[in-house]
């Protein structure tokens, strides 16, 4: 070696290789880097650079370069190293079996990782650390390892190693006593209240943990100093704390303070402030010359780095346009304890947003995205409408409202410019339901599809099917329904922006429905027997802007034909025959109910609507006085036992022929009104009383109400399937449409009301309100009746019921419920109360 | 048993090779692709894996799988960057891309990534014989990137009667204006946003009004510098007419 010239440059002769290792001779040399034929300088960079690669292989140990021998300048070299053990097997002593896997996987002590001395010690204090976390302040850990020689499927051998982890965590600390020493203006209490995670043991305190906690009694030694701090003692400091170990599982800590001097707020003047006076910093910063020095509160007040929805100096300039605005508060004097400040701001210039993006909407097209959007090219950069525009973008449901986010890039102070970029993640918005049961006497099957992002105009396209074209934000809905009773099949389609220009939404409904009635003899349904109902309704809603943006005007026009075929019950008096119904409707309704449609905290929710027909007897010169008297007399006949019955059947003959000339083209008008309030009690507790009001009446008194259309109260105002255009009205403690009006001689009729009201009044509060599920609790109040005609009409004669409920909203359930309630007064026919009742809610009703 | 179903059982690796070559020229590329995907492996580090990474990529192009065509043309161009089958690969790693990009409506994300394969392409090889067609590609993906920003600026200017706002459509085509300086859409672009301050000065508060007219002016005179021959000039100058009207009202009032 001691003819090697220090600083002088050799041509590597060659490498060799020596040392415990299963890597080939040629893989280590390529590894270090070093290369037969190239230039070193000896001692060197390149060396140390071999050995330094080798090393961060992470595979070898002892990682030696030597010299072996020198020619002319010509230099040999030698690679001594070994390789490092691997892990063979890990035992974990002192902890639960359960638990040993998570420990491995978190410090990957799996099966063939190399040991090295890191290893080892990361996961000692790895340990130590985890379980003085959880309170076991005397944990202690160690580690063995022991060699063992592995021989694996290529008979090379591997040094290998079986690791043993003692862990002994000892007992569980508590905390018996806090003592604090020195604080005069704070009590103890108020003291020991502040450390938050750091509790003293006591017995009434179950809930509360005392665990002694290294990192939590940090945080809590911060608290008790802003407690000070809060109240005025801006100088007040911990000036030593001690921990002693009362025994094994107790200890006791020493806090000793230096309170020093209360201060108080003198000055406070604003510099640079321009777009807001110094009054509306004021008021944003609501402190006084002369308050208690309050450093915490100061410096919530001009940025509340815990809320960022906080009401405070530096949003006010954010929200507001000023983004590159800052603030700093200096203290300009200190005397008599009393402290002026000086509030400065820059404001810098307001910022305008400059490209406005959307990426991440494979599906979706940019014009069903854009035209949500409140944050626009060239606009006033604020926070709030970016926070409105993920939250209507997530409504939409097209997008992962958990993955919504925003970037701002290319921020330009010079220009007060900068970018908004929103990223979206698609989810799936189609459903598929298909489902079968038994009920109405049979088997029910139900196949329900509908596509929450449809694309229409791609409907021709063979390319757009992946399965179904979607992007352009409609939805289209097709529903099968049959059981050997009924079967139902719909259409419907919804465009929520008619034109592209405005929020006009556009829907239209295609509906068959066949009923059949039961035949007794064969336990079957009577296919020859049926009652058919088509139906087509076009419709469009817009939301307006006067006289507020939470109205919505909607109007439709709809068509039913009802075709009879042999279908002869107390509903209709015409077996064989048909009724049309071209009813226009209109409606108005405002929706200002907040946060949460599940469960709103506030606003209310009214409507209006009036369904129409044309006059029909205005104008179709059918004399339906006549008919009225006519009809009559054909019921005296069938009422009147001297008749013969060829006669009397002859007279029903004829009441039919009547009849199917009053309904052959259905005339009527209906006018519901409904209202709900929700008002926040207490914390969540909400109070939601409701009313509602609902008529159904004729312009031609003597062609007279129709059976169609109407109210039928009671239960849980589910509608199974509107046969007849009737409407379910919910009423609690009562079986379903059972509130039936009575007629002149006081019997419950069985046809449904023309005129009903309801007033509810329902107490809520919610046990969870989580994204997974959502639960509350309600208990009601409520009363209602319905009638024949007006003369009846006493609004306050009420079927009354009160109870409770329960219910549960999950994303793919929607909305489930049980109440339970109890009629006060009886159904319409008995004489006792109704008394207990159970409902099953499905989808939002009450 | 077809000749395909043996080799596809066999484990002989050069009767897998060859069938699968034989396939490959039957145009039967599923099956070849089948095959390859079998002894890619074996074949590392081999001198005929260069022919045989090629072929293989080129049955995923040609069973339109495209993304893993584009990642397989892209892994052999960096692999055998000797090979005389390089330039034909990187050319079809960028036409790959290209295959995968969207309608211009929704994310753009592999547009952007086929043009800057298909450029780089084209900066390295210069005098490729296909050259011609990812200049042609390119234009059409450049010119997706295009359609997308005039469409969103469109709409605004379409919805501006609902949420009035109009500055947002004219800062948007300001924007499509200078990030497209050759397009196709210009004159159009300058047109609507003569509407949109048309729209804008008409709707206009009172106090503010007199400064949009004013301002519609000196967009009418920016349309009208450069695009005076097109056939919307006539509404641009019906426009104005109302704007001059609107602004004689301020004339006599003062």
């Amino acid at each position: 070696q001691d003819n090697i010239k220090k600083g002088e440059k050799y041509v590597i002769g060659g490498i060799s290789v020596l040392g415990n290792t299963s890597f080939s001779e040629q893989t280590i040399i390529t590894y270090s880097g070093l290369r037969k034929g190239e230039d070193v300088i000896i001692p060197g960079d390149k060396i140390s650079a071999a050995i330094k690669k080798l090393w961060n292989s992470n595979l070898f140990n002892n990682i030696e370069i030597y010299i072996n021998k020198i020619e002319g300048n010509e230099v040999y070299l030698e690679i001594r190293l070994e390789d490092l053990p691997e892990i063979n097997e890990v035992k974990i002593n002192g902890i639960k079996k359960s638990k040993k896997d998570k420990i491995i996987e978190e410090n990957t002590l799996n099966k063939g990782v190399k040991v090295t001395e890191n290893l080892l010690t990361t996961t000692k204090n790895y340990l130590e650390n985890k379980y003085k976390k959880e309170g076991f302040y005397n944990t202690k850990v160690s580690i063995n390892t022991i060699d063992v020689t592995e021989i694996d499927t290529l008979q090379t051998s591997t040094k290998a190693m079986n690791m043993v982890v003692n862990i002994d965590k000892g007992k569980k600390v508590k905390v018996k006593e806090i003592v604090f020493n020195g604080n005069d203006a704070i009590k103890d209490s108020k003291l020991k209240k502040a450390m938050k995670n750091t509790k003293q043991k006591n017995i009434t305190h179950v809930l509360k943990r005392s665990k002694y906690i290294e990192a939590d009694y940090q945080t809590d030694l911060n608290s008790v100093v802003d407690k000070f701090k809060e109240n005025g003692y801006r100088d007040a400091r911990i000036t030593s704390d001690s921990l002693v170990v009362l025994d094994q599982k107790n200890v006791a800590l020493y806090i000793n303070l230096e309170e020093g001097e209360i201060y108080r707020f003198g000055k406070i003047d604003f510099i640079g402030n321009t777009v807001y006076s110094d009054d509306v910093l004021k008021r944003i910063l609501r402190i006084n010359p002369g308050d208690t020095y309050n450093g915490i509160l100061l410096e919530k007040r001009i940025a509340d780095t815990e809320n960022p929805e906080a009401v405070d100096i530096t949003n006010l300039y954010q929200n507001n346009g000023y983004l590159f605005s800052t603030i700093n508060t200096v203290e300009v004097s200190a005397e008599g304890n009393v402290i002026d400040l000086e509030i400065r701001i820059s404001e810098g210039k307001p910022v305008y947003f400059n490209n406005v993006t959307v990426v991440g909407n494979d599906v979706t097209n940019d014009h069903v995205i854009y035209r949500e959007l409140h944050t626009r090219p060239g606009q006033l950069y604020n926070k709030s409408n970016v926070i409105r525009t993920i939250r209507e973008l997530s409504q939409l449901g097209f997008f992962d409202p958990a993955l919504l986010t925003t970037d701002f890039p290319n921020p330009n102070p010079n220009e007060g410019t900068i970018d908004l970029e929103y990223t979206v993640v698609e989810t799936g918005s189609s459903q598929i339901e298909l489902q079968g049961g038994y009920g109405g006497g049979g088997f029910i099957g139900t196949l329900g599809l509908s596509f929450n992002n449809f694309s229409l105009r791609n409907i021709l396209n063979p390319k757009a099917y992946k399965p179904v074209p979607r992007g352009d934000g409609q939805k289209l809905a097709l529903r099968l329904q049959a059981s050997q009773f009924y079967q139902t099949y719909s259409f419907s389609f919804t465009e929520p922006w008619l034109g592209g220009e405005k929020p006009v939404q556009f829907s239209t409904s295609v509906s068959h429905t066949k009923q059949f009635l039961y035949n007794s003899q064969t336990g079957k349904a009577d296919k020859d027997k049926a009652f058919n109902i088509t139906g087509i309704s076009v419709g469009i809603a817009k939301r307006l802007n006067a006289p507020d943006n939470y109205f919505t005007l909607s109007q439709a026009v709809s068509y039913q034909h009802y075709n009879l075929k042999n279908y002869n019950t107390g509903l209709f008096t015409f077996g064989d025959g048909y009724s049309n119904n071209l009813a226009y409707t209109i409606g108005l309704t405002r929706n200002s109910t907040y946060n949460d449609p599940v469960f709103p905290v506030g606003g209310s929710n009214f409507s209006v609507s009036a369904k129409l027909t044309l006059p029909y007897s205005l104008f179709n010169g059918v004399d339906y006085n006549a008919l009225k008297h006519e009809r009559e007399d054909l019921e005296d006949i069938v009422q009147d036992p001297t008749y013969s019955i060829p006669e009397r059947q002859e007279a029903n003959q004829g009441i039919a022929e009547i009849d199917q000339e009053r309904f052959k083209w259905l005339e009527f008008y209906k006018i519901k009104f409904k209202a709900e309030w929700y008002q926040e009690i207490v914390k969540k507790l909400v109070l939601k009383p409701s009313a509602e009001f609902g008529f159904l009446g004729a312009y031609n008194q003597d062609r007279g109400d129709i059976p169609f259309e109407r109210f039928f109260l009671g239960g849980d105002g589910l509608g199974s399937y509107s046969l007849d255009g009737r409407e379910s009205i919910a009423l609690r403690g009562y079986p379903n449409q059972s509130i039936q009006p009575v007629d002149a001689n006081g019997n419950p009729t069985n046809d449904g009301g023309t005129i009903y009201n309801k007033f509810s009044l329902e107490l809520r509060y919610p046990i969870t309100l989580k994204q997974q599920a959502k639960i509350f609790v309600l208990g009601f109040m409520e009363g209602g009746i319905s009638f024949n005609n007006f003369n009846d009409y006493s609004p306050y004669d009420l079927k009354r019921s009160a109870g409770v409920g329960l219910r549960v909203f999950m994303p793919a359930f929607g909305l489930l419920g049980i109440d339970f309630g109890y009629g006060f007064d009886p159904i319409p026919g008995q004489s006792s109360p109704n008394g207990w009742e159970t409902h099953f809610i499905i989808g939002q009703q009450f | 048993c077809s000749q395909y179903q043996k080799a596809l059982k066999k484990p002989d690796v050069g009767e897998k090779f060859r069938v699968g070559e034989e396939m490959y020229n039957k145009g039967k590329f599923a099956k070849a692709n089948k095959l390859f995907a079998q002894i890619v492996p074996n074949y590392r580090g081999k001198p005929q894996a260069e022919k045989l990474m090629f072929l293989y990529a080129k049955t995923y192009f040609e069973m339109k799988d495209y993304y893993l065509a584009s990642y397989q043309f892209e892994r052999f161009a960096s692999a055998y960057p000797q090979s005389e089958k390089v330039e034909e690969a990187s050319f079809l790693s960028g036409k790959s891309a290209y295959m995968l990009s969207p309608v211009y409506s929704k994310d753009q994300t592999e547009t952007r990534d086929a043009i800057e394969k298909l450029q780089s392409f084209i900066n390295l090889y210069p005098e490729s014989e296909f050259l011609a067609d990812a200049n042609e590609l390119v234009r059409e993906l450049d010119f997706k990137l295009e359609r997308k920003a005039f469409e969103i600026a469109k709409q605004y200017n379409k919805i501006a009667g609902y949420n009035g706002d109009y500055t947002a459509s004219i800062k948007a085509f300001d924007n499509f204006i200078l990030d497209f300086p050759g397009s196709t859409y210009r004159e159009e672009a300058y047109f609507y946003k003569l509407d949109s301050a048309f729209k804008m000065a008409m709707n206009s508060v009172e106090t503010k009004k007199e400064e949009r007219l004013e301002n519609v002016k000196l967009h009418h005179k920016n349309y009208k510098k450069n695009y005076s021959e097109y056939e919307r000039m006539e509404d641009a100058d019906k426009m104005i007419e109302e704007v001059i009207k609107e602004l004689e009202k301020y004339r006599t009032k003062s």
